[in-house]
């Protein structure tokens, strides 16, 4: 009895390790720019992304485009599961020597990225190539660069502006056609269009940090700057960005913080945006909810306008968005170029731009698309040449979540809104060091 | 004279048994004892030197001493961190055992339809965090939301739960407690392997359900206590998901959902300071362990093993 | 009052206390099957609404074919067999080791293996994926079976616990009569740490069903995904489809709701210790 089950124990496990170990073999191929990459001349260059439904369609039509046009390159796109907040899997396949040969990146990173050593310099690449700032915004160009070298391949872009509800305007006897321009107008508005039962909302005007409303919003609005150049350090203190942040705190202290977070805390995309079921009337957003807007309230009355500023001109805005890299150690950088380069000229933007619906780093690109002439796109195309980059630097990702730190603190009363960026800016300028 | 024999024959069995024991226990453990050492130890060993160099994953960085554990007494986020993980561990550990052991007393019982009872019980661990997250953001919002309206229906006003700092912790634990199937599937195992021949015992000895569950019950139970107190203990401070998920990384509102491993992990893949964040995971290690020594310490007095 | 009488009312106290409870348990897997029946305009209504109007099926099929549905639960069941079998076989035999058998270094290991788990597994992540690239794993479902074959400390402890309840008396009685220690291993012990196995057996399962930090890492070729990294193709930055990454998860959960429903009667009465006492 033993001996049958010792036997036929030792049998599973033989059985179970060579299933393993064949299994292994069989997907042992699909390791990113290994083996096999060179038959008959032609070179795979694997492009790993992160974008599904309509945006992969968009990645896999210039894949096409562009595969179609090189005999001797055939792109690969690998959809690789990773979310906008995740890197780990790129992170891990740089660090294990085994990365892509392209791969989607956020233009955000561009700075902690490159700082690393963890991407192909293009500088000379683009030199070579005739690759220059002249056809793109400034700021996706200085993106894509840190300390005067490319590294990154800039191909779509957004924008930060005021969204507002007309009909809720309307109903609160504001004229629809005429959005708040001054910071002034906008606390009046919000006033007006906001109708409170208890603690409970039934709509609420305003929120200024809600969805895009970021400190880098509101401090360019107001004319602060976040960086100075030259000196090398972060300036979150200027006077203008404090300004900002007291004025937000002076709306927290208004409303009630704790009562506006049930609006805050409960957003989402999809049919469950505020803005959508009518509970907002006004909120900074990007272009990219436009597509969500129409697919779940076609009917949606709304229009868009540049963030209101203190004096009610000077409306700017700040841009992100993605880009292309060649990651270090890819197998194949000469390739990857080539494909680096077709997407962010102007063939590869229209066609991603076209089916994805969003905003190209190319200003002829977005006139060929026709957003020109969109009443709601053409906002943002305008806005764009005027637009701001968050600051390369390679704590960019620090600098962004101490930012956030400090408004959910000083909104919450947790501190003064001086003292808060005063110790934000000092702890980021001592990583910076 | 037969019986001085036996006994010699006796020892002499226990003493071979003994000797083989060495050998057979090393073997019966060999496989872990490999994979221990590669997939654990080695790793860990790894991040021990990291927490003593600037190495940011993607560069190895230098060696700088203590470098990193002294910049950590001058984090405040890091010291943030810390109360809200033991905030949330000494509640969340206590709780999970009562409920758990409480429910699963309550799913041992003898009844008609137990078996669908135990399956809902265990269901919510099969639904994704991310659903989770957004199902509780969902019932948990302030105006709108499952939870106000029931208060409010009995006449109490409902806090802001997830949006304001005092409420974020509770709000985290209790949906927190709604995950404990796991252990509830293991309590259930740890009733399952008391002998019923205690219970008829007790019975004959007139003993009520008060005295069964205290005496024979619950001291039975202890070594799977015990086991969920130290996994639970671990667990509880290496709480990361379900919070991260939930705030976007963020730790809102006002860093009081920022748990110790979500800083760790910030600090390691998003500011490239993995030497910084192994630093910080060895302190972590420390706490742990002090920790697990203390209940393993204590357990000598409060588990009963039936084998014994 | 008489006994039967008494039984009753205990009973119904019982059911009662049990229901009240289900409801409160109840609500994330009904919250999750009535959106993955939810137009998507339904999904996120104000207040909200639990019954969807009308039942949208259509999003199953939707859901299935937006995804390679049925390579991915073929990838997924592989990885999750294999990894269980692995768990199964080595970590019972090691936790009776650290259990019952008497040898040098025992409790140093044993405190080892739980130490091991009080790092955090973001800082071993690196080093452990540093180590499989080495081994040419990467891109392969390897480092998400193998590590399972040599143990998994969680689940040592767990069965150690188990095998620490069962009496001493019952193995020397079979030594006694001469047995190996390996037979009395399989064919007195491991028979009586069944539920404990099953349990183990059964977390495992759900742990390599829905992981997702690990198939992220590791598998790099789409034909090789599993369910849980399709999830994430759901979401999308223009708006997630909620319903159908719903419709998965119902869809992944419901092998394992089947599993655990007849199973669970194992964990309970598996094992009647008839003739032994403790």
């Amino acid at each position: 009895m033993f001996l049958k089950s010792g036997r036929l124990r030792k049998n599973v496990l033989v059985i179970v390790l060579m299933l393993a170990l064949a299994l292994g073999a069989c997907s042992n191929n699909g390791q990113s720019g290994e083996a096999k990459s060179e038959k008959d001349g032609v070179t795979t260059v694997t492009f790993w992304h992160e974008n599904t439904g309509v945006g992969e369609e968009a990645i896999k039509a210039v894949v096409d485009a562009f595969n179609k046009k090189h005999e001797d390159i055939k792109v690969k796109p690998v959809y690789t599961a990773a979310d906008e907040s995740q890197n780990e899997k790129l992170l891990a396949a740089v660090a294990g020597g085994n990365p892509p040969d392209v791969s989607w990146f956020d233009r955000f990173k561009v700075g902690s990225w490159a700082e690393q050593g963890a991407l192909t310099d293009l500088t000379e690449y683009a030199k070579q190539d005739g690759v220059t700032k002249d056809n793109y915004y400034p700021f996706a160009w200085n993106e894509a660069n840190y300390q005067g070298k490319l590294y990154a391949m800039p191909v779509d872009t957004d924008a930060r502006m005021l969204f507002y509800n007309k009909d809720a305007f309307k109903d609160a006897g504001l004229d629809p056609d005429k959005p708040p321009k001054t910071i002034a107008e906008l606390e009046e508005a919000a006033e007006k269009l906001t109708i409170k039962e208890g603690s409970r909302f039934k709509r609420i005007g305003f929120i200024p940090w809600y969805n895009q409303g970021w400190l880098y919003s509101w401090g360019w609005a107001f004319g602060g700057d976040f960086y100075n150049e030259e000196e090398g350090n972060v300036t979150l203190d200027d006077p203008k960005i404090v300004e900002s942040l007291e004025w937000m705190t002076e709306f927290a202290k208004k409303y009630d913080v704790e009562d506006i977070t049930g609006f805050t805390d409960s957003s989402g995309s999809g049919a469950m945006d505020p803005f959508l079921t009518g509970q907002l009337a006004m909120h900074i957003g990007g272009n990219w909810s436009i597509s969500g807007y129409l697919k779940y309230k076609p009917d949606l009355n709304y229009g868009v306008a540049p963030i209101p500023t203190p004096t009610g001109d000077n409306f700017t805005s700040w841009s992100g968005g993605m880009a292309v890299v060649i990651p270090k150690g890819a197998k194949h950088p000469d390739e990857a170029w080539e494909f680096v380069k077709f997407f962010g000229s102007e063939e590869g933007q229209e066609i991603y731009n076209d089916i994805y619906k969003t905003l190209s780093v190319m200003d002829s690109v977005n006139e060929k698309l026709g957003y020109k002439d969109d009443p709601i796109f053409s906002e943002f195309v305008k806005i764009l040449p005027k637009s701001h980059n968050r600051p390369v630097l390679p704590e960019g990702e620090l600098l962004w979540n101490e930012l956030a730190n400090a408004v959910d603190n000083a909104i919450h009363g947790n501190g003064e809104p001086k003292e808060l960026l005063k110790s934000t800016s000092d702890l980021v300028n001592a990583e910076l060091e | 004279m037969k019986s001085i024999a036996n006994k010699r024959k006796a020892a002499r069995t226990a003493k071979t048994n003994n000797i083989n024991n060495g050998a057979t226990g090393w073997l019966f453990a060999a496989p872990w004892i490999i994979g221990l050492f590669l997939f654990y130890i080695l790793p860990l060993v790894v991040s021990i030197f990291f927490s003593f160099t600037s190495y940011s994953i993607l560069q190895p960085g230098e060696f700088i001493g203590f470098q990193n554990y002294k910049e950590l007494i001058n984090d405040e986020l890091f010291f943030k961190s810390i109360y809200n993980t033991v905030y949330f561990a000494v509640i969340f550990v206590p709780l999970s055992i009562i409920f758990g052991v409480a429910l699963a007393m309550l799913l041992n019982i003898k009844i008609k339809g137990m078996t669908i009872y135990r399956t809902i019980f265990f269901l919510p661990t099969l639904v994704p965090h991310v659903a989770i997250a957004v199902l509780w953001m969902w019932m948990l919002n302030p105006g709108f939301g499952l939870v106000n309206g029931f208060l409010d229906m009995i006449g109490i006003k409902g806090p802001a739960w997830l949006g304001s700092e005092e409420w974020s912790k509770p709000s985290l634990i209790f949906m927190s407690l709604w995950g404990i199937g796991q252990a509830i599937v293991i309590y259930l195992a740890g009733l399952g392997d008391i002998s019923d021949e205690y219970y008829e015992a007790a019975e004959v000895d007139g003993a009520n359900w008060f005295q069964k569950t205290f005496h024979i019950t619950l001291p039975l139970l202890t070594p799977v206590i015990f086991f969920n107190l130290v996994m639970g203990v671990i667990g509880a401070f290496q709480q990361f998901t379900l919070p991260y998920t939930l705030t976007q990384g963020q730790g809102k509102p006002a860093n009081s959902l920022t748990f110790y491993v979500m800083y760790l992990y910030d600090n390691g893949f998003k500011y490239f300071k993995m030497g910084y964040a192994s630093a910080m995971a060895w302190i972590l290690f420390v706490v742990i362990m002090i920790l697990t020594i203390l209940i393993f310490w204590s357990s000598k007095r409060w588990v009963h093993y039936q084998g014994k | 009052m008489n006994p039967e009488h008494a039984k009753k009312i205990k009973f119904t106290a019982a059911h009662v206390c049990l229901m009240i409870a289900s409801l409160f348990f109840l609500i994330p897997f009904i919250w999750m099957v009535s959106t993955s029946l939810k137009p998507i305009e339904q999904v996120f209504t104000f207040p909200p609404e639990w019954i969807p109007r009308p039942f949208h099926w259509k999003n199953y099929s939707e859901a299935i074919e937006y995804i390679p549905f049925w390579k991915y639960l073929i990838n997924t069941s592989v990885i999750t067999i294999l990894s269980t079998i692995g768990v199964v076989l080595t970590c019972p035999l090691v936790a009776y080791s650290f259990a019952k058998l008497r040898w040098k270094g025992r409790n140093i290991v044993f405190a080892i293996t739980l130490a091991v788990m009080m790092i955090p597994a973001q800082v071993t992540m690196i080093p452990l994926f540093l180590l499989f690239n080495k081994l040419g794993w990467v891109g392969t479902p390897l480092p998400l079976i193998v590590p399972q074959f040599f143990g998994v400390p969680f689940y040592i402890f767990l069965l150690r616990q188990f095998f620490m309840g069962l009496p001493d008396s019952l193995r020397e009685a079979a030594k006694m009569d001469g047995a190996s220690e390996l037979r009395v291993y399989w064919q007195i012990m491991l028979p009586l740490a069944k539920p404990a196995i099953l349990a183990v057996g059964l977390f495992q399962l759900m742990a390599s069903w829905t992981d997702f930090l690990g198939p992220l890492l590791y598998l790099t070729n789409e034909d090789s995904y599993t369910l849980s990294l399709a999830l994430q193709q759901f979401q999308n930055k223009q708006g997630s489809e909620w319903s159908l990454m719903m419709a998965v998860s119902t869809l992944m959960t419901l092998p394992i709701i089947i599993l655990f429903f007849f199973l669970q009667k194992t964990f309970i009465k598996g094992i009647t210790f008839s003739g032994i006492k403790g």
